[in-house]
């Protein structure tokens, strides 16, 4: 295998990718992101995301790029015997990229059945660039409501009185926004309110907190923390 | 978080090893590895070092914090700081245990420098418990936590922000209790309707 | 339990806490508890419709607690139901998740009509999910539940084997109580025939 095959770049062509903070990576379209790059935006989402007691933003577009280039890589790899050095070691990294992968998109699909119409009544607040879930996700958050709502019907709701029936409101189940989380500043970000007297903290590059969830919720949309 | 999960982000982290082997770079999609020369110390991420050194295809160099001296200072300073002293590494727990039991050979003193970790564990652990016991009686919902690695953070997890969710619960209930009980004539829909069927 | 100290919702209590008891993967469907469940739901509703009907033209607040008190019995009743339903919907998932899309014959006589349903209908929901993630590339997400530790693990011999040949060519001595380690593809089939163990 040629050194070429693996230092594929990947050019990011979609425009609507969250941007960053630090915006002077994020110039125009097709600029370039690399396999790495893409593969720590990826941890740390997961990280995040098995963190958050709410659902995170999806990360499609990243995680497209990095089946991508799982499939490139298999590919090149596909010549090598099983028990070369290079293919052993490709191979490690394969599943440890896959399991990072697969616990991200689990983690969240958990969320989606313990929230779902909590979720989906959130969604439909949201316009197209803030939904937080992807449109496979969103599809599947449905699915998974009416089905159970169809068992509840057919077992217990439909012999009950009228009156108790449709009272599906009552059964929606919230994440708590206000739990805990530990948070480490990746910059240095002013002011944050840490508290419910309006108390605020200077949150230095590189600290951790320990902090309700939700006064910091917007600071990890931002990339300005993140969750451990 | 699982503790084997812990353990999986700690591999990421970056080890010395000297191969017995030659061979090109490899480029990995988290960054290239490489060249390897035999007899040459070159730095791979932990999960392919301890590979490596179980295939004995390689020694491990230990950090270069895995010295007693250094980490005589360190259990030191711990113990005179009312605060968590900044660890020669963030997994540094994960590192040791990897390292320690797949390769006892490379690191010199090894029994010593593992109870002497094992000390500044369970220090940093106790510092960790006094503290949170402080936060909470302070009724706090906001603490910094500068300096605790990963794995002393998970120890306290899910205990802690558990508990600091109850307190903070606790105190919105009573709160709307007050303002409830002051409000007369309120009606029975209200009562049953917040927390159906959450676990 | 004697009759004078039965309560409205015992039964429905009753279904949540034996399941939660239970350690069976999923215990039977518990028809006749559901059913009783809902009669009394059907009881405490008619009772208080008559009452209720009372005290619109009576305009008598003297049962106003006592009509509260009934609904919110109804309410813990359905509370209680759902949750049961809602816990067995939740094992029932887990199905899929360690079996995969067919339940094993001996769980499915344990669940109701609805819940094999529901079962089925989750089952191709959740393929169709991960088929469809990364623009149709697909993930299986039922794999790699666990960290990879290594494509290699370390195995002891249990009893002597002999000589086994890798696919590289190297032949290795299969002693009883040495240790090896080696690639978990090759090795996976000795593992489960007994012949080696996976040290953990």
């Amino acid at each position: 295998m040629s050194e070429e095959d693996y230092t594929t770049k990947i050019t990011r062509e979609d425009a609507c990718l969250n941007r960053t903070a630090d915006d002077d990576e994020d110039d125009d379209e097709g600029e370039e992101i690399t396999a790495q790059k893409v593969l720590e935006f990826l941890e740390t989402a997961w990280t995040n995301e098995m963190c958050a007691p709410d659902i995170l933003q999806h990360q499609s577009d990243m995680l497209e790029l990095m089946m991508g280039q799982l499939a490139h890589m298999e590919e090149n790899m596909k010549d090598l015997d099983k028990n070369d050095f290079r293919f052993v070691v490709h191979q490690m990294e394969l599943e440890r990229i896959r399991y990072v992968m697969a616990s991200y998109l689990r983690c969240r699909l958990q969320k989606i059945e313990t929230y779902t119409k909590h979720l989906l009544n959130e969604e439909s607040t949201r316009s197209a660039e803030e939904k937080r879930l992807s449109p496979e996700e969103t599809k599947f958050a449905q699915e998974y409501y009416e089905n159970m709502e169809e068992c509840f019907q057919q077992i217990a709701l439909q012999y009950m009185p009228n009156t108790q029936r449709s009272e599906a409101d009552q059964r929606i189940v919230r994440p708590n926004l206000m739990s805990h989380v530990f948070v480490k500043a990746n910059v240095s970000v002013p002011a944050v309110v840490v508290g419910v007297d309006d108390e605020e903290v200077d949150l230095a590059a590189g600290s951790q907190h320990i902090i309700p969830y939700q006064l910091i919720a917007d600071l990890i949309q931002k990339h300005q923390v993140q969750l451990i | 978080m699982d503790p084997c999960v812990i353990e999986f982000i700690g591999e990421k982290s970056i080890i010395g090893v000297i191969p017995n082997f030659s061979f090109d770079p490899l480029h990995l999609i988290s960054g290239s590895v490489g060249p390897f020369r035999a007899g040459m110390p070159v730095h791979v991420p932990l999960w392919l070092g301890i590979h490596l050194r179980k295939q004995q295809k390689c020694r491990i160099v230990p950090p270069e914090w895995m010295d007693m001296d250094l980490l005589e200072e360190i259990k030191e300073e711990e113990k005179r700081s009312k605060f968590f002293t900044k660890m020669p590494s963030e997994h540094y727990m994960v590192e040791a245990q990897l390292i320690m039991s797949t390769a006892p050979d490379d690191v010199p003193r090894c029994e010593e420098i593992r109870t002497i970790i094992k000390d500044i564990f369970d220090i940093r652990e106790s510092k960790l418990r006094t503290s949170i016991d402080a936060f909470i009686r302070g009724e706090g919902t906001y603490a910094k936590l500068d300096n605790l690695t990963l794995l002393e953070m998970h120890s306290v997890r899910p205990i802690l922000p558990h508990s600091l969710d109850h307190i903070a619960r606790y105190q919105r209930t009573a709160v709307a209790t007050q303002r409830d009980t002051s409000m007369l004539g309120l009606n029975s829909s209200t009562m049953n309707s917040s927390s159906f069927l959450t676990q | 339990m004697s009759k004078s100290n039965k309560m409205f919702a015992d039964k429905a209590f009753e279904l949540v806490k034996e399941l939660q008891r239970s350690s069976q993967t999923i215990p039977p469907f518990d028809d006749d508890g559901v059913r009783q469940v809902l009669e009394e739901i059907k009881a405490i509703f008619e009772e208080n419709c008559a009452q209720a009907a009372n005290y619109s033209t009576s305009g008598d607040r003297t049962l106003w607690p006592l009509l509260n008190f009934r609904h919110a019995a109804l309410q813990r009743n359905k509370r209680c139901l759902l949750s049961y339903l809602h816990q067995r919907l939740q094992r029932i998932k887990a199905l899929r998740w360690e079996f995969g899309s067919i339940i094993p014959a001996d769980i499915k006589t344990n669940l109701c009509e609805p819940e094999v349903t529901f079962f089925n209908k989750y089952s191709k929901s959740l393929a169709s999910y991960m088929r469809s993630i990364g623009d149709g590339q697909g993930i299986d997400l039922t794999g790699d539940l666990r960290p990879p530790k290594s494509l290699y693990i370390e195995v002891r011999c249990v009893e002597d084997f002999g000589k086994f040949e890798l696919e590289d060519g190297e032949v290795i001595y299969l002693k009883k109580n040495s240790q090896h380690y080696l690639p978990r593809s090759q090795v996976e089939t000795l593992v489960r025939q007994g012949i080696l163990q996976h040290i953990v």
